[in-house]
């Protein structure tokens, strides 16, 4: 029996290597993300692709706006319809800031502007977490989707704070600015996005490892047992909810300096629906979840839509395909590799895989030429548009391309069916190895 | 006075059509615990159905045809796919139905295009039935009307005078007992999901070409029917037909009465100019509000009630 | 006579038109170990819920230490110095077996809602945390979620987040049910080492373990009490036996 002592867990290397060591798939992100937009730099127009820093720039955006809202559905267990709301306020209150700020009234350097969404973020959260929070489970998701339809109804309708359906427009070079810089290239943003995007995952992710939140976690788990161990469910939903508004706040601010403008669509269902989207496929259990369902989601939008008109058929799909076959989400099921891979069984796994790959790609490919198809027959055609690949005309009125459409997902989705049978057998199979392994040792 | 009048009427047509399609989500989110977002989706493929049904053999065989259509994918989803995702917990289940309704309105984009469908009235319909107060009261609203009250009869005579429509009564407020009393629970939810879907669909033929026919009419009447739902409150069919008449009145009458909150302070002798604080919301006319109003009326109600008008359980 | 920890006067509770708990009144006394008994639909557990404040009264009053307890939310009443066990374990499933214990603790140590405190640099609060796992010998299940622990382990988990806030009156429903004999008596030590020097209160059925642990038993039947008193008493009792334990066949 070990003695008992200090701290209650094995004492851990210490200073800065032990920090690296713990931390170095976070730090290699944001290394990462420091130094990808020169991938992609043309060197002799001396410019970065616009397109490519425009998406890392939502990318950190959607990194921040993911996170916050797991801070609700993840860690506390609330499923808010409504979460929007507070990216989109505090992206108001950031273009008013700055055009404040424009004017002359108030001398805010521009890399903490965001501050003022936080602040924005939090304020409203309050005011309607307060209603909000009385609640708890489906009446909350109920009122949060009622504050949600209510908020973009205002956004609207109203000129003086929300601008009507024109939106509130900025100009993020104020000439405030703490390191001497102007703002006006979209590189220098990305570089302000990425700093208060470290900050804001460190926030959270420390946040998670406070009494707040960790009686968030059980309230989510049990809100009975948490009365009876002296705590108000309500006040932790409430705080909770405070904080996740705060981070969505700064994640407006972010949005309001990237486009120069903040529209009723910052508060809308769509934008929810979007966080709901990143933070369910990448995973509500695992911190990392929402970020890696972030940089999915948009690197899919963002691929997809060049190509695509459906690019929305495909995330709803593959959320419901998540929502009955995965709910744990993308880090759920890597993790769920852990004592396999931890018991050095790993390679067992890969003919399998490799057997699933290929009836996946077939059903995959089919469907999404049937969804192209339907696209081109009545969408496109409005438009204007031909069904090309590379040099091929398809035509969507003829029979051809809709047949193998069709032969492809029924083919395929029989050999899936068998081959998920037997995937899921030699999973058992390896599983139960490593329990009689364990149960030997 | 004769505006009020005929708003009555409006209202109550309306109502009915609210009542059509409240009334099947009640049922399902009573009985089976799940607040199916795909519901007003239902609504939204009964109309759609209807119009291409209606384009090759007409209107009165579409109003047939349309909402089985609709019930027979309402079994599909329930049966293949729902009952997978009941093991998750309702919280997966209610993140189903919202994937699914996305899923529904992007396809009937796809199928149908983005713009309103041409889904008209029948001809024989199209005409004023009576005049009352110098404005015509439409024959086809008196269709809506008749077609809501049979429907209510229908199943006001399913739920007491069959043994099924006795189980489901007790599976609306006692779900868990009704299976430990030995029905097949699994068949009489698949029964409950797609009669209400069957509902909704019937609801979408006379409504859609009454109201309009395009992909969103799913997402805007789909938050009034929650509210109308949780308003009435759960395992209450008669609740939910009070809410859904107070619902249509409410609608109605915000249209139609131009009046702002800044008339009413007027009256009290408060004048709101434009410098005073928040004048742009204590002037903002009622018709311009009118969208507000089903949102307002949900988080007030579970806010103050949150078991609704006649609830029997909480949500 | 010092004030009892817990006076119940003329409680009643219904449901709807369905009485369950028809007049009770009961004084449990500092410091001493009183078990409830009855048959199955007596309404013990129901009690429980009434005292810790999980339904609310249809009459009656209840005072812990004198101040009455009426109405007061369950969050409340526990933070007055009671706590209770539940009859279907109740505890953190996803969360590791220290993290359960440590929640036990925090509003006790005044740590409230902060969000400013980190939990790993908190060393009285890690400490003790790690002190009460070794008292329920669940030292080495540390690590592991609550959710994959045998039952057994389990109901040790509860009965340790139950005194972790430091209550000195614990009501534990049930606390033995579902166990072996051995596993049983493990418990009953564990219960009568933990709640040394508190006033206990619990609902049992394990009638061994009644009379090794109790210093008074009340009987319930039918929401009313019947009996009251030092478990002899009870056990020689005819409208108990009657009701409740049977005649003796043999010495028990």
């Amino acid at each position: 029996m070990s003695a008992v002592g200090t701290a209650a867990r094995p004492i851990e290397a210490g200073g800065a290597a032990g920090f690296v060591r713990r931390h170095w798939p976070w730090l290699a992100a944001l290394a990462f993300a420091v130094v990808v937009p020169w991938f992609s730099y043309d060197w002799s127009t001396g410019r970065h692709s616009g397109f490519i820093v425009s998406m890392l720039s939502q990318i950190g955006i959607s990194i921040v706006f993911a996170l916050s809202y797991n801070m609700l559905m993840g860690q506390a267990g609330l499923l808010s319809f409504g979460h929007a709301v507070f990216l989109g306020l505090g992206g108001y209150v950031t273009a008013h800031v700055l055009n404040a700020t424009k004017g002359g009234g108030v001398p805010l350097p521009l890399e903490l502007t965001p501050l003022a969404g936080a602040l924005g973020g939090l304020g409203f959260a309050l005011v309607l977490g307060y209603f909000a929070t009385q609640q708890r489970a489906t009446a909350f998701a109920m009122i949060t989707l009622g504050i949600g339809e209510l908020i973009t109804s205002c956004a609207l309708m109203f000129q003086t704070f929300f601008g009507g359906e024109g939106g509130v427009s900025t100009n993020r070079m104020t000439g405030h600015s703490l390191l001497g810089m102007g703002y006006g290239a979209p590189i220098q943003v990305y570089y302000l996005i990425v700093a208060w995007t470290a900050l804001s995952v460190v926030g959270m992710l420390l946040l998670t490892r406070t009494p707040l939140g960790r009686m968030a976690n059980a309230c989510r788990d049990n809100h009975e047992r948490a009365q009876f161990v002296g705590y108000d469910p309500r006040m932790v939903r409430f705080f909770q909810f405070a904080l996740s508004g705060l981070f969505a706040g700064i994640a407006g601010s972010l949005y309001t300096l990237t486009y120069e403008i903040v529209t009723y669509d910052t508060v809308a269902g769509a934008m929810s629906a979007n966080a709901l989207l990143m933070t369910y496929i990448g995973g509500v259990g695992v911190f990392a979840g929402p970020v890696v369902g972030a940089v999915l989601i948009v690197l899919l939008q963002s691929w997809v839509s060049l190509l695509s008109n459906s690019w929305l058929v495909y995330a709803g799909v593959l959320f419901i395909l998540m929502v009955t076959f995965a709910p744990m989400g993308l880090t759920g099921l890597v993790l769920m590799h852990q004592p396999i891979w931890r018991a050095g069984r790993m390679g067992r796994l890969l003919g399998p895989y490799l057997r699933l790959l290929i009836p996946a790609l077939a059903v995959t490919v089919g469907f999404v030429l049937a969804v192209e198809l339907c696209s081109f027959l009545t969408i496109g055609a409005a438009q204007g548009k031909s069904f090309t690949l590379s040099r091929i005309t398809v035509d969507p009125r003829s029979a051809p391309p809709w047949l193998i459409a069709g032969a492809l997902m029924v083919g395929g989705g029989l050999w899936l069916r068998f081959a998920m049978r037997r995937f899921g057998a030699t999973w058992g199979a390896v599983s139960e190895e490593i329990k009689r392994a364990e149960v030997r040792a | 006075m004769e505006v009020l009048l005929v708003s009555l009427l409006n209202g109550l047509v309306y109502g009915m059509l609210l009542f059509m399609l409240a009334s099947g989500l009640t049922l399902i989110f009573s009985m089976m615990g799940v607040l199916n977002f795909a519901h007003a989706s239902m609504y939204m493929l009964g109309a759609y159905f209807a119009f291409s049904v209606s384009r090759v053999v007409g209107f009165w065989p579409a109003l047939v045809i349309a909402p089985i259509l609709s019930g027979v994918l309402g079994a599909v989803v329930e049966m293949y796919a729902l009952r997978r995702v009941h093991r998750n917990g309702h919280i997966a289940e209610l993140l189903f139905t919202v994937g699914l309704a996305f899923i529904i309105e992007k396809g009937v984009q796809m199928a149908w295009g983005l713009l309103p469908v041409p889904y008209r009235v029948p001809p024989v319909l199209d005409r004023p039935l009576f005049h009352i107060y110098g404005s015509n009261f439409h024959a086809y609203r008196g269709f809506m009307l008749l077609i809501s009250i049979l429907m209510f009869v229908g199943i006001w005579l399913l739920l007491t005078r069959t043994r099924i429509g006795l189980v489901i009564q007790a599976a609306l407020t006692h779900p868990e007992m009704v299976g430990a009393l030995g029905h097949n629970v699994p068949r009489v939810f698949t029964i409950v999901f797609a009669g209400g879907s069957v509902l909704a669909g019937l609801a979408g033929v006379i409504g859609g070409n009454y109201l309009v026919t395009e992909p969103s009419m799913a997402a805007t009447m789909g938050p009034i029917v929650f509210v109308v739902v949780v308003f009435g409150g759960l395992g209450s069919l008669a609740g939910c037909f009070l809410a859904s008449l107070i619902m249509g009145l409410v609608q109605t009458y915000a249209v139609v009465l131009d009046v702002s909150f800044a008339d009413l302070l007027a009256r009290l002798g408060l004048k709101v100019t434009s410098a005073t604080p928040l004048a742009e919301v204590l002037t903002m006319p009622l018709p311009r509000v009118g969208a507000l109003l089903p949102y307002l009326m949900l988080i007030l109600v579970l806010l103050i009630k949150p078991r609704g008008l006649m609830g029997t359980r909480d949500t | 006579m010092s004030t009892p920890a817990l006076r119940l006067t003329d409680v009643r509770k219904s449901f709807g038109s369905t009485a369950v708990i028809m007049g009770v009144s009961l004084d449990v006394a500092a410091g001493s170990r009183h078990a409830i008994i009855g048959p199955n639909g007596a309404g013990k557990t129901t009690l429980f819920n009434l005292i810790s404040g999980r339904f609310p009264m249809t009459g009656g009053s209840i005072a812990l230490h004198g101040r009455p307890i009426d109405g007061l939310p369950p969050h409340e009443i526990n933070r007055r110095g009671l706590s209770r066990s539940f009859q279907v374990t109740s505890i953190f499933p996803r969360m590791t077996v220290f993290e359960n214990i440590r929640c036990g603790l925090l509003w006790s140590r005044g740590y409230k809602y902060s969000f400013w405190h980190l939990m790993g640099g908190q060393r009285t609060l890690n400490d003790q945390a790690a002190r009460l796992l070794a008292d329920v010998n669940l030292e080495t299940r540390r690590d592991v979620p609550a959710g994959l622990l045998s039952y057994a382990e389990q109901r040790a988990l509860e009965i340790g987040i139950t005194i972790a806030g430091g209550a000195d009156t614990i009501l534990l429903d049930e606390p033995t049910a579902g166990m072996s004999r051995s596993e049983a008596n493990h418990a009953v030590a564990l219960i009568r080492r933990i709640t040394a020097g508190k006033t206990l209160v619990m609902v049992e059925h394990d009638m061994s373990v009644v009379f090794d642990l109790a210093d008074v038993v009340t009987v319930l039947v039918y929401g009313q009490v019947i009996a009251s008193g030092p478990p002899a008493e009870i056990r020689a009792n005819r409208a108990v036996q009657d009701a409740y334990l049977g005649a003796p066949a043999e010495a028990a």
